[in-house]
């Protein structure tokens, strides 16, 4: 059966966003999770860090989520590369995930793919 | 006739992606199946990315990063004709007013649990919807990604099981 219009924010860690990533490219729908290290109102421009890596969020089509650097959030959008290789991530959904586990958050990631993997294998079989 | 196989009448509890990867047959009356095993009922959770309330329906999707799934709330219950499903008019205004409480909760950026009939529409399936929980703890997520992990390893991979022996 045919699938809907928005792309699914494919699950990722921080560290994977490099430019060397399949990930990292123009437009890619991600979800990304970390403690909010920076925001500012006037450009609605946040930063989030997790294991050593950050990520730029632009939230200015959020509504109704307050910011406050230490907590952590989870932000679903779509990715822009710019010249210099900086990606921000548009955001279009976020929300605070305080108290989350991120330790088996990212490990539960890991069982994912390998689960996804194998079922994209029955498919093509 | 062929035993009954538990998972008919069970909530699946199935990914995005696995989900939108059931097979359906072209029926009149489709049904649905997940390598060979009948799936009628999904149980998914993810966060909702949009939603499109109308006076007899609310329409919203559920991301859960492998795929998006497509749900449909009824809220119809007033307009229809007297159903054999309902009994009396305080029946239909029970049903209308817990449809109505589900569909409040469904809102963009909030983690839900969904439970409903898998169906299809246009081509896509989705989830009937019967009932909405929202998840406040963001490990429910987790914790659902990975129980669909298990039952799938341990259960909705597997053939049914047989069916018990009957006493002469």
């Amino acid at each position: 059966m045919a699938s809907s219009v928005i792309k699914p924010g494919i699950l990722v860690s921080l560290q994977e966003l490099d430019s060397s990533s399949p990930l990292f490219k123009e437009g890619q729908s991600v979800r990304a999770t970390g403690k909010l290290e920076s925001y500012s109102v006037e450009s609605g421009m946040a930063v989030i860090i997790d294991g050593g890596a950050t990520l730029l969020i632009d939230t200015q089509h959020l509504r109704d989520i307050s910011f406050r650097p230490g907590s952590i959030y989870q932000f679903i959008g779509e990715l822009h590369i710019s010249q210099d290789s900086q990606a921000v991530l548009e955001a279009r959904i976020g929300r605070n995930v305080d108290g989350i586990d991120l330790n088996l958050y990212h490990q539960t990631i890991q069982l994912r793919r390998k689960f996804e993997a194998d079922l994209a294998k029955t498919k093509a079989a | 006739m062929p035993p009954m196989d538990p998972m008919r009448s069970a909530h699946a509890k199935l990914l995005a992606g696995d989900f939108l990867s059931l097979a359906a047959s072209p029926s009149a009356a489709p049904s649905f199946s997940r390598r060979g095993r009948p799936v009628s009922r999904a149980e998914a959770a993810g966060i909702v990315v949009s939603y499109d309330r109308r006076p007899k329906l609310l329409r919203f999707l559920l991301d859960d990063g492998s795929g998006c799934i497509p749900c449909v709330l009824w809220l119809n219950h007033h307009f229809l004709p007297q159903s054999p499903a309902f009994s009396s008019r305080e029946n239909i205004a029970a049903a209308a007013s817990a449809a109505d409480v589900h569909a409040g909760k469904v809102r963009l950026g909030e983690l839900v649990r969904v439970r409903g009939r898998v169906t299809g529409f246009r081509g896509v399936l989705q989830i009937t919807v019967k009932d909405v929980l929202v998840e406040r703890d963001p490990n429910a997520e987790t914790l659902h990604w990975l129980q669909c992990l298990k039952l799938a390893r341990d259960c909705y991979d597997l053939p049914p099981p047989p069916a018990p022996a009957r006493r002469a």
